[in-house]
């Protein structure tokens, strides 16, 4: 075997939820903390499984998925376990941007530095894309973690000039829910345009009186209630309500979310009973003034949700074709997906 | 900076008992006042919905009357509370007192009033020397 890939989810929270496909899942989204995670969806796209596409046009079987130590690192001891079983080059996608960047490129790269290392930058840094070839796996064994950050400053930066944004933060993301809407990457919302930059989900519920200003998305099984405005520039995720005369513009909801009747949410992230303010960087908590909650699934969603979280995540686990066995002391799961 | 302009707490964290007091003492100093008003939520933490209740009752007390009412937020997730449930734009809204007693109009009210205080002072003074 040449050529691995993983993927580094961030936060250890993140694993939980990954490492029992479908309950865990649905689990991370009961979680009441406020906070933002790059595994949600956006516009109905799992960035995961963008990268997971692009692994697979490399031409690579499967990949590792792993989440990050609290620092962004991962077990070095895994990665040497990796370079002992005949791994000689690893593809690393740290979680934490949506670029639409040519892997093959990058490999050739690689191969033509002759480096151990090679890291993808674009204007802003590091896009948490990286090459390491075996001795570079080998390496890192000696140390408790790798993270391919200052140390390895020397190594040629591959440059990429594509389309990128970051995903950690709110606000970043919905700059990039901003760009997919109008066209500007290559990123699509998952539904059916209804008409110019309007995008909606199967099962949407919109009340005759209801307005959708473009560019929005309406994820799959959202109602939105009588006189209430979806957008501009908005994304309410799949299974969520917008109750009557709700206004959602420049901002998203994320899935599973009920907003009460007659609010204004302006340029947020609304997460259940949470609303992350995008200007002012301030979380509000909707729940004890009854203006927000996370809305509780009946079993014909979470079966339609559960089929969702599947097609990325359940074929976890299915195969372990190079008897990779992580080491005990590994503090975080790898799990194998094929693709 | 002195000012005539009732700066009011807001009944947060209270019993219910003591919340109704302080909720009514609220109302009746907003029906009699004629000059701005600062309502200072500085110090709750969060808002709940009898909170939110309360505040849009303020602004129907003084709705159709010449009387202002401020709101002192205190902390940005108070502010948001206020942006979501739209009180933010019907009510001019503050982080801090001192902040909205600099609001122009308050500011230039106030100034109005140590001026007629100084006036009157110096009225006062120069009818004693008169004397």
């Amino acid at each position: 075997m040449e050529m691995g890939a993983v993927v580094v989810v961030p936060g250890r929270e993140d694993l939980t939820a990954m490492h029992e496909v479908q309950p865990r899942t649905l689990a991370a989204f009961e979680n009441p903390q406020p906070r933002y995670s790059s595994r949600m969806p956006i516009l109905g796209n799992y960035v995961v499984q963008s990268w997971m596409e692009r692994v697979r046009k490399l031409g690579v079987k499967s990949l590792w998925l792993t989440s990050a130590l609290h620092d962004g690192s991962v077990a070095s001891s895994a990665l040497a376990g990796l370079a002992r079983q005949g791994v000689e080059r690893l593809l690393m996608i740290k979680l934490k941007s949506y670029a639409e960047i040519d892997l093959a490129d990058l490999l050739r790269f690689h191969c033509e530095s002759l480096s151990p290392v090679t890291e993808a930058h674009d204007a802003r840094g590091q896009l948490g894309v990286s090459l390491l070839d075996h001795r570079a796996m080998h390496a890192t064994g000696e140390k408790p973690e790798f993270s391919s950050t200052p140390t390895d400053q020397a190594q040629p930066a591959y440059q990429f000039n594509g389309y990128a944004k970051r995903i950690v933060s709110a606000s970043e993301r919905q700059e990039l829910v901003g760009d997919a809407l109008t066209g500007a990457c290559a990123m699509r919302p998952l539904g059916t345009q209804i008409r110019e930059q309007v995008w909606i989900g199967e099962g949407v519920s919109l009340a005759d009186s209801a307005r959708v200003v473009g560019p929005t998305y309406i994820g799959a099984r959202t109602i939105v209630r009588a006189g209430a405005t979806i957008g501009p520039f908005a994304s309410v995720e799949h299974d969520c309500v917008v109750d009557c005369g709700t206004t959602v513009e420049r901002s998203t909801v994320l899935p599973y979310t009920y907003l009460a009747p007659g609010l204004l949410i302006r340029n947020g992230l609304v997460d259940g009973g949470y609303l992350e303010h995008l200007g002012w960087g301030a979380v509000a908590d909707l729940q004890p003034a009854g203006l927000g909650s996370r809305i509780q699934r009946r079993e014909s969603r979470k079966k339609a949700f559960k089929e969702t979280a599947t097609n990325i995540f359940s074929r976890a686990d299915s195969a372990f074709p190079w008897d990779f066995v992580p080491p005990s002391t590994a503090p975080q799961p790898w799990l194998q997906v094929q693709l | 900076m002195k000012t005539a302009w009732p700066i009011l707490p807001f009944p947060c964290a209270l019993s219910s008992g003591d919340r109704r007091a302080a909720r009514k003492d609220l109302l009746s100093a907003l029906r009699v006042s004629g000059s701005p008003v600062i309502v200072d939520f500085s110090s709750c933490p969060t808002l709940n919905h009898e909170d939110i209740d309360l505040l849009l009752e303020c602004v129907a007390q003084v709705a159709g009357r010449d009387t202002q009412v401020l709101f002192v937020a205190g902390s940005r997730a108070n502010r948001v509370l206020l942006e979501v449930t739209r009180i933010s734009s019907l009510v001019m809204v503050f982080n801090s007192v001192k902040e909205a007693l600099a609001y122009p109009q308050i500011a230039a009210e106030a100034e109005n009033d140590i001026k007629d205080t100084e006036d009157r002072r110096a009225n006062q003074s120069q009818r004693l020397w008169s004397a």
